[in-house]
């Protein structure tokens, strides 16, 4: 059995992005099922997926119509008690694929699944997979029946994992699809949705602060309405902050449909970027607020720990609330080493690639999707980052930094090294 | 209406049940899928996922894989992993993408061995089936392929067919090992069990020929007996011993009047005999199934349920006093009316739940 596979940073920015060797480009090799990559390949089993994301309109309902492979895994968080009397299932058998004749029944699970709720949903969400993307169902024309014969609004939600990699993921798309039920209202001036995650941003992020300094009066998002009039508010925005590029197109949508203009950055842990980010968005809003005191916090926070741990060795995986690469860069920046990171690498970490190989161009990047990997011999780390790299590093110290709630900006930061202090200090 | 789930979720598919038989085999196991049935079956399906490492692979099939049944760029990348990693055999696993899209499998096979020199073998498997399905395919084509010799009977060996993780609940053949000496087996000195695909090797399925019976714990399982049987005269018995003592024990304490278990069938058949067979006092004993229900081994009111409907319209007709099954279709009884005495029994294949490892996976 051959070693993992792996290319330093240097090796890789001398080829360049269009020359990424087969073994980190995941179309070109199988890809490798371990407890690394469930993310990946099931993204809804951690964290979550097309049917957790579609239930996102607040007292929405989903229906299922698939092989019953597709929902199998929805018994982890059926049970649940957010989740309990929100998900039917109608499976497809062979003559239903053959004749599609599935899409006359819909009408029918809908009744049915309307007869065994207590209250009216607000809205049933249709959930189809890679077979009906196959067949070429027009989804669309099904909802707008369901919508003509109960009243209530029917949207459909995509899981077509064939078309992963397309620029409308399925995950893009059904962030489009969660905000499609909003309609155009007066907007008001000082209110604004952030947009990009199905959990909370964490309270603590500075985020909210700086905006209200900013005169913003109300913030909202998606995850943190509880009721449908609530989820009726979002279409009242001034404007919509874009946090993850997945949410772009949704942000998109809401620009023509609504008049709802948006702006777009990133979650970095870079505290320059993040402080670059925030003058930029000052700018851009024509707004006045000060991040200064957050980012000088941030930097001494970053700065004890060095002084406590020294230059400590890391992995860095890409099962996280960030960006591997982006992360393993703000680490070498701040004076830490990066032996080894587990990314994925696209357009946009390639840039973060190409400073980390002038900084650290020894650094080591896998491919936790490479067949190599069943081969993987842990590298010398002090420390881990993510949860793929749990699997690899179980006997290390480490943090798995993907908890549900979403950190963002400096919060994130020093909630990243305070977790590390913990795990560090535990071990 | 049929085929509607309002209360459960979905039961392990049978590319699920397909990989599971050749789980600790050496080989390497392609999911022909996009991903998410790999997802699946690692993930939730395959508890040995998670502490023993098997070559198990999606194709990472996309639309325009799909769309130009690009064959040969999956021979290609099952050609590079096998470079890579080397493997006894490979497995190309369909899911309902390629089910649609009618995927020749035996075609695949062909190009497998001929690219790879190494046996290929491809299960046609839709997602829109039980594991059960899966399993029967899996288990036929394992022995079919690799016990082709015949080598001299050794006294006592007995072989266990059918044992996978989900038919059993059980993750590790080691804890299959300790209940087998309820087998309570007085033909033969029986002192060496191999329970095939739990703790045990490839070369234990070519030396097959090897043992002196079979013992069959699962209805899926019984074609590859019945091969076995004709092909090297092995004789087998149905039998199910791995039914936790716990579950037994609260069984026998708790049942009375009129009683339905449901449960995988072999199981079904052994509890109903443990209940049968003690000072228990019942009236009527039926055995239900989620899953295939062989009528050879039925008796006259056992049932195969096609869905929820199937249940609550066997509940309508029927007075139960006791229901022993998963208690994933809790809810299900309830919204019937069902006031009765419930014993959970977890079904693996039904809610992810085992026995020898905690909770869901």
């Amino acid at each position: 059995m051959e070693n993992a596979f792996y290319q330093t940073a240097k090796e890789i920015v001398n080829a360049g992005y269009d020359n990424l060797p087969t073994e980190l480009v995941s179309s070109k090799h199988l890809i490798y099922s371990s407890p690394a990559t469930l993310s990946f390949n099931s993204p809804g089993a951690k964290g979550f997926g097309v049917k957790r994301a579609g239930l996102a309109v607040p007292e929405s309902v989903m229906l299922l119509v698939s092989p019953g492979c597709c929902g199998r895994n929805t018994s982890l968080f059926k049970s649940s008690p957010e989740y309990r009397d929100k998900f039917f299932f109608q499976l497809l058998d062979d003559t239903d694929i053959v004749t599609g004749r599935h899409l006359m029944k819909i009408t029918n699970a809908v009744d049915e699944m309307l007869e065994v709720l207590d209250k009216r949903p607000s809205a049933i969400m249709i959930c189809i997979t890679c077979v009906d993307a196959l067949l070429g169902t027009d989804m669309e024309r099904i909802c707008r029946k369901v919508t003509d014969k109960t009243g209530i609004p029917c949207v459909a939600c995509y899981m077509y994992a064939l078309t992963r990699e397309k620029r409308l993921s399925p995950m893009a798309y059904v962030r489009t699809s969660v905000y499609s039920l909003l309609e155009k209202t007066k907007r008001e001036n000082r209110d604004m949705n952030i947009l990009g995650f199905f959990t909370p941003l964490n309270d603590s992020s500075e985020l909210y602060t700086l905006l209200k300094d900013a005169g913003i009066k109300n913030i909202r998002e998606l995850s943190r309405c509880k009721t449908f009039d609530e989820y009726k508010e979002l279409s009242k925005a001034n404007f919509n902050l874009v946090l993850n590029p997945e949410a772009r197109h949704a942000a998109q949508d809401m620009q023509e449909r609504l008049s709802i203009p948006f702006i777009e950055i990133l979650r970095l842990y870079q505290p320059d970027k993040i402080h670059n980010q925030y003058l930029l968005l000052k700018d851009t809003l024509g707004v006045d607020f000060d991040d200064t005191p957050y980012y000088e916090n941030t930097k001494k926070i970053i700065k004890d720990f060095k002084d406590k741990y020294g230059e400590l060795r890391f992995a860095v995986g890409e099962i996280l609330n960030g960006d591997a690469i982006e992360i393993a860069l703000m680490l070498i920046k701040e004076g830490f080493k990066v032996e080894c990171v587990f990314a994925t690498i696209g357009e946009l970490n390639y840039r973060f690639l190409k400073v980390l190989a002038q900084l650290s161009p020894e650094t080591k990047i896998y491919s936790n999707l490479s067949p190599t990997m069943l081969g993987y011999e842990n590298d010398e780390i002090d420390c881990y980052i993510g949860s793929d790299c749990k699997y690899y590093f179980d006997d290390k110290p480490g943090i798995e930094w993907c908890e549900d709630t979403e950190p963002f900006g400096y919060q994130g930061v020093n909630d990243l090294f305070t977790a590390l202090d913990a795990a560090l200090s535990n071990n | 209406m049929k085929k509607f789930l309002k209360y459960m979720s979905p039961f392990a598919p049978d590319q699920s049940g397909a990989c599971s038989v050749f789980y600790e085999f050496g080989g390497l196991i392609v999911i022909c899928d996009a991903g998410g049935c790999a997802g699946n079956i690692c993930g939730f399906d395959e508890p040995r996922w998670f502490d023993k490492k098997s070559a198990v692979f999606s194709a990472g099939l996309r639309d325009m894989d799909a769309i130009m049944g690009r064959d040969d760029k999956l021979i290609e990348k099952l050609s590079l992993a096998y470079d890579q990693l080397g493997g006894n055999f490979a497995l190309i696993v369909s899911t309902p993408v390629p089910a649609v899209i009618a995927t020749d499998m035996r075609s695949l096979e062909r190009m497998g061995e001929k690219k790879l020199g190494i046996p290929c073998i491809a299960l046609d498997c839709t997602g829109t089936h039980y594991y059960d399905n899966g399993e029967e395919k899996a288990w036929l084509r394992l022995f079919e392929t690799f016990a082709k010799d015949k080598k001299d009977t050794v006294k006592g060996r007995i072989g266990i067919l059918g044992a996978t993780p989900m038919e059993t609940g059980f993750k590790s053949g080691d804890s299959l090992k300790e209940l087998l000496p309820r087998l309570n087996d007085s033909s033969s000195d029986a002192g060496e069990y191999v329970i095939y695909s739990m703790g045990s090797t490839l070369e234990d399925v070519k030396d097959a020929s090897t043992c002196e019976k079979n013992i069959v714990i699962s209805s899926q399982s019984l074609k590859a007996a019945e091969y076995l049987k004709e092909t090297f005269g092995i004789p087998y018995e149905i039998k199910y011993p791995f039914i936790p003592e716990d579950i037994i024990e609260n069984v026998k304490k708790e049942v009375s009047g009129n009683i339905l278990i449901i449960r995988s069938q072999f199981a079904s058949n052994e509890l109903r005999n443990i209940i049968k067979d003690s000072s228990v006092d019942t009236e009527m004993i039926d055995c239900a199934t989620w899953f295939s229900l062989n009528k050879e081994y039925a008796e006259d009111n056992d049932t195969a349920l096609l869905g929820e409907d199937d249940l609550t319209d066997l509940l309508k007709e029927k007075e139960y006093d006791t229901i022993i099954a998963d208690s994933d279709c809790l809810n299900l009884l309830k919204s019937v009316g069902f006031t009765g005495r419930f014993i959970d029994y977890p079904e693996f294949a039904v809610s992810g739940r085992g026995f020898d490892f905690t909770g869901i996976i």
